[in-house]
């Protein structure tokens, strides 16, 4: 038996539409911790973990661990149909192969049920290591947003080059080049709008742009986005979900250009 | 009553009884058990011998219904006859009668009741005095669920109400039904196409002719593939002289429901039936694949769909549609025929990934396949294209191209709009013959795809998004022409510019031509056309080898 009752319904719509656009079905896990989905898309480039704990939920049963795989675009559709400021429930029983969505309305006057056939999917639940990184860069999310929107207009793939400076994402495309730096800044009035860079030691990576475009989409989930960078590893952008959890995204990035060039 | 399990109120029943009963007093049928005392003697002794063997070897319900529809009697006759087979054979079977007449309850209403025998007297208290009491069925035991009681008959029904028009059937012309009318013409609710077989002489002949002359056609089809028009024209255009009826017949055919149409491939029942689809094209285009850009292929699409509306200049409302199709084709061919090979990766189908099609539109001149002025002949030439094809593909694409038939098979049944960018090979009744074995099985296997491929082509070409077929050189040099989904943006060089390019890329598939360079400069230099399609082309073979893959930073937990 699992029933989750989450009063801000708005972040699991949030959510999901954080995430649909990445992965097509993927598993839910609950356990007695709380909702998390661990899912690759579809080309094993990125990968999307998802935590909402339980202490988050107004009311949180989960008996047993149950993993649940769902269409996340028909779960966005289902979710699409709850308002702004309803309640979701989701509820599931042991064995059974469906999913429901109560969504009440903040009077109490409206209560809409939604099942969801729930299927059976294979998904490679990775193990993903504590790291250090050599640079961790904090910075408003519309602002990563727009910066990533605006080189997808260039190019295909960003450099993000992380120095002393600052952050520096650049493109090149067929009509020309494109370089946005963004300087550590922490003197605002809003401590949401700063910009704040951690560097051990430099680092320059080069990303697909079209994936980072998809990690965007969670913006609406937090001010704030945390850009983490390691040489040897993947990118990890990160949208905490205020006192709940987080949304974190893998990237795995681009071979150098260099060493591609120094192929015959 | 409520009590009682064996007996049901059937308000049908109600309705057919007061039917029969109504069509033999107005009706002067020749029923040979009423007119003819000493036949139904005869032949009723057969036939309750046939009741004897289904009741008690076959276990099998035999109704009055059912009766009446297997031996052709009237209901009234079956019900007779099953009295007859109860008063000689009836012990150890069960009879189940139908009461009707009015009950004894205030306010009194008319009642059909079925009964078993052992309740019979019991239910007959109920009714008012003249309640009529007649056989319903004999079964050698009541069956618990009642369904059981109606179920052959049900079966029966349906069959027979499947049954072509052609095929004489009870049902279907509803030659029981005690209401005539010498003007109007039965047919069983509607889903009979205009061929039916209606006792009205004059259009009988008329129609019958019309299908024969549909059937025939067809068959050759089906044979030949390739009917030759001038077998198809002169007898439609017999039919069409011949009377207005006709045509007015199809009219009402079009407006059977368009699943029908589509469904009924069987080229006995579907006279008109393909005529409803081209009726309906402007209203209900197929909606199996989201309405696609033909115009890069296809040399003028609008010619094409005024070959349709108007083929021959005449007015063929009643014509059989496979030869406007084959008309249009002829026109249609002509201009330029090549063959090319176009990989559809879109993502939009994931099922097609991967198929290779092997079109064979038109070449330019030189490279006539099919043209009368070439010196070798024509097989061979086709032969030699085909290998080259086949060449060229098991160089670069090796693994698709060798699964290449299935793939053609498969793809081109499902697909329409692919089979649309290519004026289809049978073009021309000539070029069928001379047509490679494969080919032309694959398109006989498709002629009804071919046919919504046109509905689609009629349609009204969405605005918004299209299939194109874009090339650009892959990271391993190959040339790949891809057919993708392309938004507003590349929609002005989409038409004239796209179709010479792939035209041209066609060209240098088969005939391993230096590729051209730059052909459009939408095309990244380095990096493949991903932005095109979203995440469209993540799936789509067009792996950057550069990216690298998640799985190498994370193990499996």
């Amino acid at each position: 038996m699992l029933e989750l009752r989450l009063v801000q319904g708005s972040l699991l719509k949030k959510v999901l539409e954080s995430i649909k656009d990445l992965v097509n079905d993927a598993n839910f896990d609950c356990s007695a911790t709380g909702f998390s989905l661990q899912a690759m898309d579809s080309s094993h480039v990125a990968l999307v973990a998802l935590l909402l704990r339980s202490e988050g939920f107004e009311h949180y049963r989960c008996d047993r661990n149950i993993s649940m795989g769902m269409n996340l675009g028909n779960m966005a559709k289902m979710l699409k149909c709850a308002g702004n400021d309803d309640i979701i429930t989701i509820k599931a029983d042991d064995g059974s192969d469906t999913v429901t969505f109560m969504f009440e309305s903040p009077t109490q006057d409206k209560i809409a049920d939604f099942e969801m056939k729930l299927m059976d999917i294979d998904s490679e639940h990775l193990g993903i290591p504590e790291a250090e990184y050599h640079a961790i860069v904090r910075m408003p999310s519309a602002e990563f947003g727009r910066i990533c929107k605006d080189l997808s207009s260039i190019g295909d793939t960003v450099v993000i080059s992380v120095t002393k400076e600052g952050v520096k994402f650049s493109t090149r495309g067929d009509i020309g080049t494109a370089n946005i730096v963004c300087r550590q800044n922490t003197t605002v009035d809003k401590p949401e709008e700063a910009t704040v860079i951690e560097m051990n030691e430099p680092v320059s990576l080069t990303f697909a742009l079209r994936y980072l475009n998809s990690f965007t989409k969670a913006s609406p989930l937090s001010n704030t986005v945390t850009i983490s960078l390691s040489s040897e590893l993947p990118v990890v952008v990160e949208y905490k979900i205020a006192e709940m959890g987080y949304v974190r995204y893998y990237l795995a990035p681009k071979i150098e250009e260099d060493e591609e060039e120094t192929k015959p | 009553m409520a009590g009682n399990p064996s007996a049901f109120y059937w308000r049908e029943e109600n309705f057919r009884d007061s039917l029969s009963s109504l069509r033999d007093l107005t009706r002067p049928r020749s029923d040979p058990f009423s007119d003819n005392p000493i036949m139904a003697d005869i032949e009723t002794l057969g036939i309750v011998d046939e009741i004897q063997a289904l009741v008690s070897d076959k276990l099998q319900v035999v109704s009055y219904k059912w009766l009446s529809r297997n031996f052709l009697v009237s209901s009234n006759s079956a019900k007779r006859l099953l009295q007859e087979f109860v008063e000689k054979h009836g012990n150890g079977l069960e009879v189940v009668y139908s009461l009707s007449g009015w009950l004894k309850d205030s306010p009194s209403t008319y009642h059909i009741r079925l009964v078993s025998s052992a309740n019979l007297a019991e239910a007959k208290k109920k009714f008012s005095d003249n309640c009529s009491v007649q056989v319903y069925s004999v079964q050698s035991c009541i069956p618990k669920d009642p369904v059981a009681l109606w179920n052959a008959e049900f079966v029966q029904a349906e069959e027979l109400l499947r049954q072509p028009p052609s095929v004489d059937n009870c049902l279907l012309d509803n030659r029981f039904c005690g209401i005539s009318n010498p003007f109007i013409k039965r047919n069983g609710g509607g889903t009979i196409p205009s061929t039916t077989t209606v006792p009205q002489v004059k259009s009988e002949a008329l129609g019958l002719r019309n299908s024969n002359s549909t059937v025939q056609v067809k068959a050759e089809q089906k044979k030949v593939h390739l009917p030759s028009p001038s077998a198809g024209v002169p007898s439609s255009h017999v039919v069409d002289a011949k009377s207005k009826l006709v045509a007015d017949k199809h009219k009402v055919s079009e407006l059977l429901p368009a699943k029908k149409a589509v469904q009924s491939d069987k080229s006995s029942k579907n006279g008109g039936a393909l005529a409803n689809m081209w009726g309906r094209v402007p209203t209900k285009p197929k909606v199996d694949n989201v309405s696609t850009a033909t115009s890069d292929a296809t040399p003028n699409p609008v010619g094409d769909e005024a070959q349709i509306c108007t083929p021959e200049g005449e007015d063929r409302i009643s014509d059989d549609d496979d030869q406007q199709v084959n008309i249009r084709r002829t026109s249609n061919g002509e201009g330029n025929r090549k063959r090319r090979v176009i990989f559809d990766f879109s993502d939009e189908e994931d099922e097609f990934k991967d198929a290779v099609n092997l079109a064979s539109p038109d070449p330019p001149k030189q490279k006539s396949i099919l043209g009368s002025k070439q010196t070798p002949s024509a097989p061979e030439l086709e032969k030699r294209e085909v290998k080259k094809v086949k060449e060229a593909g098991s160089k670069s694409h090796g693994q698709e191209t060798s699964s290449k038939n299935s793939h053609e098979q498969e793809t081109s049944s499902k697909k329409s709009h692919e089979q649309e960018r290519k004026p289809s090979p049978t073009s021309k009744p000539k070029s069928s013959k001379v047509h490679s074995p494969e080919i032309i099985s694959e398109h006989a296997s498709l002629k009804n795809a071919t046919v919504k491929d046109e509905v689609i082509n009629a349609a009204p070409i969405s605005p918004k998004r299209r299939k194109i077929v874009k090339t650009r050189i892959d990271e391993r040099g190959r040339e790949v022409t891809e057919v993708v989904w392309e938004g507003e943006e590349t929609e002005t060089m989409a038409d004239d510019s796209t179709t010479k390019k792939a035209d041209n890329n066609a060209v240098n598939i088969t005939g391993d031509r230096p590729p051209i360079a730059k052909k459009s400069p939408a095309l990244g230099s380095t990096a493949p056309t991903n932005q095109a399609g979203k995440a469209g082309n993540k799936k789509a073979g067009t792996k950057d080898p550069k990216q690298g893959n998640i799985l190498s930073f994370f193990k499996k937990a």
